[in-house]
């Protein structure tokens, strides 16, 4: 698969942008929206247990003209929230470039962590811009020693596929979890991310022990049943160094 | 009519007469009305951060009358920061949805105080529900004003606690 076609990618729509619904903070004209869930919405107070997480972002000018482009995504989340990748295969950025998901799943399935879909508008000069819809495959990886989520991302319509790393960085403050993604400027300037929404969930035994991506729990008083939290928070930076972000609070059921 | 009294009511008629054709003071733009009340939010907003740094930890140790003070200090901030902004002139073009915006402000408040009540009243769970009401309700307003681009104007759950 051409290099050129990952210009195109979808990669920068990571940075969290699109038409997702939840919380939306406006700028100016640029619109950012955040929403997700986690299940079990019951779990327990004293200790963690498996979650899944679902996380819908996009980006959206008020206007509906050219999205502007994305240079960074932060994606952060609570430091309750747990990644575990003990005993996890990886998968490189190199296993999967210019493949397809079928090549990316043979080459790194026992990493994988997730799935999802991505839209990017793409603006070619002289030409209205057209979307780009890209099937996601989030696998475990390793980036010179920091961990890591390694995202595939493959379209039919053009061909394209890119890969990009979100590095996992632990930061103290709320959340304390952030997934950071930098987009190369060799995607070019045509790729405008605007939607993207992943599933992240993986168990797995290792060393006859079960263990799971990503874990959570509810800690909360016992005579309180449920309470709020800030979930996730999505940052963008743009091309021009402007950030926008926006966070969403959830509630989880104790048990 | 002596003197005096004729240059009083002379005066007087030419103040009276000097107001009804002064300029009527314009509405601000949208921008203006950002900007001013931005500056109003800012201070408040932060200073809500700090009442109610450690709210959650005093609810998950089950300390509620230490997490009361605290929502109290809330309400009491936001209550003042409404009084203040809901006094600044509005645009024209927006004084429909800035009446809804308000509504839901008011609303905020008086969840604000009811959690005080509750967690006073050592009801965990009454307070629970209306905080996720309270959360609901301040995402509304925002969806108000989106356009409007507010950052300290804006509810933001993560400032409470």
């Amino acid at each position: 698969m051409r290099r050129g076609a990952i210009v195109a990618l979808l990669l920068a729509a990571l940075a969290l942008a699109g038409v997702a619904r939840g919380e939306r903070v406006q700028r100016g004209n640029l619109i950012v929206s955040l929403d997700g869930r986690f299940a079990p919405l019951a779990l327990p107070r004293d200790r963690t247990a498996p979650v899944s997480v679902q996380l819908r972002a996009g980006l959206e000018t008020a206007d509906r003209s050219v999205l502007p482009r994305v240079t960074q995504v932060e994606l952060g989340i609570p430091g309750q929230g747990v990644i575990t990748t003990r005993g996890l295969p990886t998968c490189s950025p190199r296993q999967l470039r210019n493949t397809t998901s079928a090549r990316a799943l043979e080459e790194c399935r026992p990493a994988l962590i997730g799935t999802g879909r991505m839209l990017a508008q793409v603006k070619v000069p002289h030409q209205p811009p057209f979307a780009v819809h890209a099937r996601l495959l989030a696998f475990n990886g390793r980036i010179h020693g920091r961990r890591a989520v390694i995202v595939h991302g493959i379209s039919l319509l053009p061909p394209t596929s890119v890969v990009l790393p979100f590095l996992i960085h632990l930061r103290p403050g709320r959340f304390g979890t952030v997934l950071v993604a930098h987009l190369p400027a060799t995607l070019g300037p045509w790729p405008r991310f605007a939607r993207f929404e992943m599933d992240l969930f993986r168990r797995y035994t290792y060393r006859n022990e079960r263990f799971s991506y990503l874990s959570a729990s509810c800690p909360l008083p016992k005579r309180v049943t449920a309470g709020f939290f800030s979930f996730a928070k999505a940052t963008f930076t743009l091309q021009d160094g402007h950030r926008i972000s926006t966070g969403i609070a959830r509630s989880c059921r104790a048990r | 009519m002596p003197r005096p009294i004729a240059v009083t009511l002379s005066l007087l008629a030419a103040a009276l007469f000097a107001a009804a054709t002064a300029p009527a003071a314009e509405a601000p733009t949208r921008d203006e009305y950002v900007a001013t009340l931005e500056k109003v939010c800012k201070p408040d907003a932060l200073a809500t951060q700090r009442a109610m740094k450690g709210a959650r930890a005093d609810i998950k140790a089950e300390r509620f009358e230490a997490a009361a003070k605290k929502f109290a200090r809330a309400a009491s901030i936001f209550g003042g920061t409404v009084k203040q902004i809901s006094a600044v002139p509005r645009p024209e073009a927006d004084v429909d949805r800035l009446a809804r915006w308000f509504t839901y402000l008011n609303r905020q408040e008086s969840y604000l105080r009811k959690i005080t009540e509750a967690l006073r009243r050592d009801q965990p769970i009454k307070a629970q529900r209306l905080t996720a009401r309270f959360i609901h309700n301040g995402n509304l307003a925002n969806n108000v004003v989106l356009a409007f681009g507010f950052d300290w104007c804006s509810f933001k759950f993560s400032r409470y606690g």
